[in-house]
């Protein structure tokens, strides 16, 4: 059928109709109708190759355009961590084609540009060729202060076709704590600087006067400045990149094809689902936390995944905590951002990804909970309980693909990321502030048929490394006094968790330093799967008053890494000094004097089945490797070695056999262990952090709520005491 | 390259080489694995009894009779599958703390979590950990769906 073209108008003057928002809102309308998002393929049908030739040719722009952006950033994490991605959307701010990247932001841009459009831009502000729009509010389209936008409309002539978006993590951005990330944000005002889809320029150049004002309110403005042009420089490249298709091509099929696109997307993610992953109800929970001397509370994320046999999912986040006076906490944006990147990294790595995936993923959140807040004056800088259901999801996705036999998809869960957070003035008396992103190299969760890599990559970047030390030196003066891989860092396992990474600085003499870091609580973050034990809890340790100066003045050893795997008393004996340990990590930054040691965790991944199916030669390799302990090859793993180091073989299997008549011996049936749970709970008789969890997740009717009480045999009037 | 019988056993074994691992998960998925899969489980296991699927590692989902239970590799039958099996399994509450899995700094008090860990009652098979805070109900982690179940319809 030859359907006919309707280029759009130009967009309107002021004081007009918004013609866009009229677009949008009958696409909307169309797309709750029908369930597609085109009912046809005009150009795939008349010319597949063409088809797959053009978004090649479009795929290849945009990635391109990322490329160049990373060699304009200054910060590091946008050069050398990969924290960016780079797409084209469609006039209604449908995402069509995006560069690798960071997964999460998919569809935060898309929604930042019908933000705009809903809020009447077109007429109030105007949309302008050679106009510059920046975003990082988060309720609109993002993670947090940090997560910045840029996007600029895409016309020809006086026609609107399209958006160029670019978008990357800026750590500082003036917030109560360096680095954009800290616990003791406990409103969206401790957080910084936000630009909630503000002009910042026109006629290709950025406004003066907004670059004064970014420069005077946040502690170092160098990353955000230049940071900004490097994703200017990029969407200006898809923009020459669409005038050139555009030229070849086009206009018409430029647009036609672009819609296609996202509707063939969404036909292949259904059809991909329902090829490879068994249908029925998965349920995993993930767990988040705050550890503050005025408020410790449980992030609950818990996760149930409906797999559809037509292929379609249902996420349902019912029993999920209460947002607070915590950053840990997430806007609904980012928890389908975090859904989007699990899925992308999990199942629809092999197709296209754009607002075709978008489509296939429908859930519920409730309303005022952690990844739902009542209102947009809640913090959101970390995020937590949104990692906490992504991870949960994939756990869920694990055990689809497990009962349809794909065991090669199978895996446990990732760590949780922790860094260190720094502000000051360094040795050059420049201004400095940020987060060091080498944690991104966390340990990988164990899969169903190989060990979790260790420090190897994060949750939300799959390119995510450790940096190089040199150029962390420079972005952040900490002096690295070493790394390390943790030792028994992964969750134990048949197959074991990647295990993390830790690094130990030593505080330089500079005039001003802050430090800390916004870590978890002291809880299980990455649970394991299918028997599988969750990734340890990593901690935090600063020591004070040490004796630094004068071993080195006496050209005496110097502490390394290693201090750092020794967290027990002994450690002290290293270093003289005020030792603190802050199991989980939740360190408000604070000043910091020179010669200190700080000592940053990242994450291991948890493991997958029982330890005592481990092969011997794993746990022997991973002695010969210091991954592991003597005490964890024996007492965890059952492993028996002779004098000389060798596995005894018959010894192990005699003492594992030993390990699982003790198990039998210990454990008790699950209907006693209920009977005595359901006393504890009827008389309040848990730890007080326990209490508030349940008097907060229970207060809420729903699903979890009836059967919390059902699985307990509790009465429908119960409350937590 | 369709993946061959004998990969499918190594890969159930963990011992298949991960290049060829990293073809399989680059390959379009091989639509009869399952069945492939639950042959190969059906082949190594000591009873007769015929899988339906494979639940999680270690559980699987059997025909018996006109019932539908899970059962462990090593034969006990747990319940009918719309039931948590973990309900019929051995419970031990483990303190973190006490040193057996982690060491005492990196693992969470019991005023935070415990360590639930869920044991098959006839071979002492390890088949789940929960790090969950004191008083929260058992996960009840799959349910999968048959063509004739009402929640699969």
């Amino acid at each position: 059928m030859d359907m006919p073209f309707k280029p759009l108008q130009a967009v309107a003057a002021p004081g007009a109709s918004s013609p866009l928002k009229a677009a949008l809102q009958q696409r909307r309308a169309a797309f709750e109708r029908t369930g597609v998002y085109l009912d046809h393929f005009r150009h795939k049908d008349a010319d597949p190759i063409k088809f797959e030739v053009f978004y090649t040719k479009l795929s290849q722009y945009i990635n391109n355009a990322r490329d160049l952006a990373r060699q304009v950033a200054a910060s590091p994490e946008m050069r050398e961590m990969g924290e960016s991605v780079l797409g084209l959307y469609t006039p209604e701010g449908d995402a069509v084609c995006l560069s690798p990247g960071l997964m999460v932001h998919v569809r935060t841009m898309s929604r930042a540009i019908k933000w705009m459009i809903d809020n009447d831009y077109e007429t109030d502000v105007g949309f302008r060729p050679g106009d510059i729009f920046f975003n990082n509010d988060p309720y609109i389209g993002g993670g947090h202060a940090p997560d910045q936008q840029v996007i600029i409309p895409l016309f020809l002539e006086e026609r609107l076709v399209g958006w160029a978006g670019g978008m990357s993590h800026v750590s500082e951005v003036g917030a109560v704590e360096p680095g954009g990330m800290g616990i003791s944000m406990k409103t969206r005002f401790h957080e910084g600087l936000y630009l909630p889809c503000v002009k910042i320029g026109e006629h290709d150049l950025l406004k003066r006067d907004l670059e004064i004002l970014v420069d005077r309110s946040v502690r170092a403005s160098v990353w955000w400045l230049l940071d900004t042009r490097a994703k200017l420089a990029g969407v200006k490249l898809i923009r020459d990149a669409v005038h050139s298709l555009i030229a070849e091509y086009g206009e018409r099929y430029f647009l036609e094809v672009g819609e296609e696109y996202i509707e063939d997307t969404r036909r292949a993610t259904v059809d991909k689902m329902r090829r490879v992953l068994y249908p029925g109800r998965y349920r995993d929970v993930g767990w988040r936390g705050v550890d503050q001397p005025e408020l410790q509370t449980f992030l609950h994320a818990p996760i149930e995944t409906t797999i559809r046999p037509d292929g379609t999912i249902f996420i349902d986040a019912d029993g999920m905590s209460s947002a607070g006076q915590h950053p840990v906490q997430a806007t609904l944006p980012l928890f389908e951002g975090i859904l989007f990147n699990s899925l992308i990294q999990h199942v629809f790595y092999d197709t296209r990804y754009n607002e075709g995936t978008a489509m296939v993923l429908n859930y519920y959140v409730p309303e005022g909970s952690a990844c739902n807040p009542p209102d947009i004056y809640h913090a959101t800088a970390l995020w937590g309980p949104a990692f906490a259901g992504g991870i949960a999801c994939n756990q869920s996705i694990s055990r689809a693909y497990y009962v349809n036999g794909y065991l090669e998809e199978v895996h446990a869960s990732n760590a949780q990321v922790n860094a260190v957070i720094a502000g000051g003035v360094d040795l050059f008396k420049r201004k400095f502030a940020g987060w060091n992103m080498e944690m991104c190299a966390s340990g990988a969760f164990a899969t169903a048929f190989m060990d979790g890599l260790d420090t190897a990559l994060a949750e939300f970047n799959a390119e995510g490394d450790s940096g190089d030390a040199e150029i962390w030196e420079t972005a952040l003066p900490l002096t690295y006094l070493g790394r390390s891989i943790r030792v028994d860092g992964g969750g134990p396992g048949r197959f074991r968790g990647g295990a993390g990474l830790y690094s130990t600085y030593l505080t330089p003499q500079v005039s001003r330093l802050e430090v800390g870091s916004f870590g978890g609580a002291p809880i299980f973050t990455a649970p394991g799967l299918m028997g599988g034990y969750p990734a340890p809890v990593p901690t935090v340790i600063v020591v004070r008053n040490t004796d630094m100066q004068e071993r080195i003045r006496g050209q005496l050893p110097l502490p390394d890494a290693s201090l750092a795997l020794s967290s027990s008393t002994d450690a002290g004996a290293a270093v003289h000094g005020d030792w603190e340990f802050v199991k989980g990590g939740n360190y408000i930054a604070r000043p910091i004097e020179p010669f200190c040691i700080y000592t940053q965790p990242g994450g291991d991944g948890s493991g997958f089945g029982d330890v005592l199916r481990r092969d011997p030669a794993g746990v022997r390799r991973d002695l010969d490797n210091g991954v592991i302990s003597t005490r964890m090859a024996g007492e965890v793993y059952g492993v028996v070695l002779d004098a000389g180091g060798a596995i005894d073989a018959e010894a192990t299997e005699a003492r594992r056999a030993l390990m699982r008549r003790e198990r039998l011996a210990r454990g008790i049936p699950a209907a006693e262990y209920k009977r005595r749970g359901r006393e504890q709970l009827l008389a309040a008789d848990l730890p007080r952090v326990g209490r508030e969890l349940y008097k907060d997740i229970l207060a809420r009717p729903g699903r979890f709520r009836d059967e919390f009480l059902g699985f307990w045999q509790l009465p429908a009037d119960f409350r937590m005491g | 390259m369709t993946i061959l019988d004998a990969e499918i056993s190594d890969l159930i074994d963990g011992r298949l080489n991960l290049e060829r691992v990293h073809e399989i998960q680059a390959e379009t998925k091989d639509e009869d694995r399952r069945r492939r899969v639950v042959a190969a489980w059906q082949a190594r296991l000591g009873w007769n009894e015929p899988i339906l699927l494979p639940l999680q590692e270690g559980l699987f989902i059997v025909q018996c009779g006109a019932q539908r239970l899970v059962r462990c590799a090593c034969g006990r039958d747990f319940c009918e599958y719309h039931t948590n099996w973990k309900e019929h399994a051995l419970v031990y509450e483990r303190d973190p703390q006490d040193g057996a899995i982690y060491d005492r700094a990196s693992a969470p008090t019991a005023e935070w979590m415990v360590l639930r860990e869920f044991y098959c009652p006839g071979c002492g098979t390890l088949l789940d950990t929960e790090g969950v805070p004191r008083g929260y109900p058992f996960i009840f982690n799959c349910l999968p769906w048959f063509a004739d179940d009402a929640g699969g319809a």
